[in-house]
């Protein structure tokens, strides 16, 4: 027994004789999140830093004599001459399927007060890209609800689609009923039971904004049941210019999680304007060199090599990006917007002027393109509104010259009166995401001209009646839909004698 | 103000140069340096010596190991601890001891930037962050 204790006192011994070598520095000066520190002689490029009292920090300017650190946490009780210590590790967040349902901070902390994050592995939040060879070129539907977007602007599973517009043209909204969307077809796929599902979780990473507004977003996804499939990362505008430029890729690891593991993940980032500010003001106090906007040389990478983590990987799932830009005064060719356009699979303009005529999702479809085209559309939906995108464009530029006379020959009439009927069609309320079964539905009623009797300020009423009597009566059949994901004659044959029987107690 | 650190960062980093002798800091060059800056005054003295102290406090930190110990240690175990470092960094490095009853027990010995830590006070730090 005494040779069993004697073993354990060895083993203690050896442990707290055991020396530990860690290399140091000294705060020379701090400001505004960023300290300037003097030794850490041995530090790496974005190595994770310790200050006293628990704040972390990052090593982002390597110097001859001195190492510049963004700090992440609170800086309060920082000062000159304190003593920084290295880690030897990159910064990490938890991933895994333990952070749905939760909002937390920049570093995956939870900050909704329900407990700790039940995580067991941890993503390194700067990552290389997938790289050429791995990626799976965009081939399977990410429907986001909005019929608009849906019908003419397809998103795939892997793309990387830019919202953008002025403030308050509705960005945001679209990114949520895209979330609501992906928490419906889950539900719904995973009742089905059907192995081949693949459901899609959902990261809403909320940069500079209103701690009220993030609040309003938690839930408005708690109120249509999506948090359940969401995580939340929040970085509010009272943050540390540190966390906000953190934020996005904290939440891109959290998506990567997903991907690495046969699963599917949408990212949105809001917004990637404020990102780029937030970096911008971490690179002044740093001191690198300034240029275009007082912006640094290397603010694209920063872009760049977020939005290039969202891929669709050979034998494995995927991350689909939805980054937001806010525009000034609608202009598109400013330095970040066209940055981002650049690197994105596409964008979805949003005008505030169509905004304030009521035609909401007020999007611009003459600006607005998915690289990924039809590619990401299920067929049903190119049978019934391949032609949209083009009519629809058409129409708006006929509205413009039909505004200087009056003197239009019948084909024009006809075509603007077909365009208003599509521009009101398309009018969605906000958190009401349509199934792509009742699209390809309401579609089919335009294309076959169900709505061609109908007064054009009443298409919307029109609209919703289609949509009721679809949901409440042929159930059977939006489902032969959803399963076929084709229209053949037998199920058009079925639709048409199913908008007959609508139209006719439309009528009545 | 930028421009006028800079220069001085660049005036102290020359005149930290001429005071370094076969990898060490020499004192007779030092002297020199200070009698130089003395006679022909920079645009901002204050700037470049203070600049000029941090990289030579900087050089000497790297040639002295400071040993800092809460029970007793020995001459012999000072000229291991020496002779180790002067080792490891690849240039002389002399050991100096200093009591520090903080430790509680052990030893913490500085080069540097480098901290060897093997104390019962640095071992409950680390228990405490890992909480």
């Amino acid at each position: 027994m005494s040779t069993v204790l004697e073993q354990i006192e060895l083993q203690i011994a050896k442990l707290s004789n055991k020396g530990v070598k860690k290399n140091t520095g000294n705060i020379r000066t701090i400001a505004d999140g960023v300290a300037k520190i003097d030794g850490l002689s041995d530090v790496m490029y974005n190595e994770m830093v310790q200050f006293p009292g628990g704040a972390i920090g990052i090593a982002l300017n390597l110097e001859e004599d001195e190492v510049g650190c963004v700090i992440l946490g609170d800086i309060a009780n920082l000062k000159e001459g304190d003593e920084v210590t290295t880690t030897g590790r990159l910064l990490s967040v938890p991933v895994g399927k333990g952070l749905l349902g939760r909002t937390v901070d920049a570093l995956g902390n939870p900050v909704d007060g329900k407990g700790p994050v039940e995580a067991k592995e941890f993503y390194p939040v700067e990552r290389i890209a997938p790289g050429v060879v791995v990626r799976k070129s965009v081939s399977q539907a990410l429907f986001t609800g909005i019929m608009a977007i849906d019908s003419m602007i397809p998103i795939g599973r892997g793309q990387r689609e830019l919202i953008i517009g002025d403030r308050g043209t509705g960005k945001t909204t679209i990114t949520i009923d895209t979330i609501i969307n992906q928490a419906r077809i889950n539900k719904v796929g995973l009742a089905s039971g059907d192995p081949k599902f693949r459901p899609v979780y959902s990261i809403y990473v909320a940069v500079g904004q209103k701690n009220s507004n993030i609040a309003r977003t938690v839930s408005a996804l708690e109120a249509a049941g999506a948090l359940e499939f969401t995580t939340i990362v929040a970085a509010p505008a009272a943050d540390n210019p540190a966390n906000l430029y953190i934020a996005p890729y904290s939440g891109a690891a959290m998506g990567e999680w997903y991907m690495e593991n046969d699963m599917d993940a949408l990212i949105v980032y809001d917004d990637l304007s404020k990102h780029a500010v937030a970096y911008r003001q971490i690179s002044l106090i740093l001191k690198r060199p300034s240029g275009r906007e007082a912006y640094p040389g290397d603010v694209f990478y920063l872009h760049s090599r977020l939005l290039e983590r969202a891929a669709r990987l050979e034998g494995k799932g995927s991350l689909t990006a939805l980054p937001i830009i806010e525009t000034l005064a609608g202009d598109v060719s400013a330095y970040i917007s066209t940055n981002v356009i650049s690197i994105t699979d596409g964008q979805i303009f949003l005008e505030t002027d169509l905004f304030n005529q009521g035609i909401r999702p007020a999007i611009s479809v003459g600006l607005s393109v998915s690289r990924v085209g039809s590619a990401a559309q299920i067929k049903a939906t190119k049978q019934v509104g391949g032609k949209l995108k083009g009519e629809l464009a058409q129409f708006r530029e006929l509205a413009a010259f039909a505004q200087f006379g009056s003197d239009l020959d019948a084909k024009t009439k006809a075509q603007l009166d077909r365009g208003n009927r599509i521009v009101e069609l398309f009018k969605q309320p906000a958190f009401s995401p349509l199934p792509i079964e009742l699209q390809v539905a309401v579609l089919f009623a335009m294309q076959k001209g169900f709505f061609e009797a109908v007064d054009i300020k009443k298409v919307v009423d029109a609209s919703v009646s289609l949509k009721s009597f679809f949901t409440t009566r042929k159930d059977p059949l939006l489902a032969e839909i959803r399963t076929k994901a084709a229209l053949d004659k037998d199920l058009e044959a079925k639709l048409q004698a199913a908008c007959e029987e609508w139209k006719s107690s439309y009528s009545a | 103000m930028a421009t006028h650190a800079k220069i001085a960062e660049q005036l102290a980093r020359q005149l930290f140069k001429l005071s370094v002798v076969d990898g060490s800091v020499s004192a007779a060059q030092v002297a020199g340096v200070l009698e130089y800056v003395d006679k022909h005054r920079p645009a901002n003295p204050v700037m470049v010596l203070r600049a000029y102290h941090r990289l030579v406090s900087a050089e000497v930190a790297r040639g002295e190991a400071v040993v800092e110990h809460a029970g007793a240690v020995s001459d012999a175990m000072l000229s291991a601890i020496a002779a180790t470092m002067t080792r490891q960094y690849g240039r002389r490095v002399v050991a100096t001891a200093r009591p520090s009853a903080a430790l509680l027990a052990g030893l913490r010995v500085r080069v540097g930037d480098d901290v060897y830590e093997s104390s019962i006070a640095g071992q409950l730090a680390a228990l405490a962050a890992a909480v």
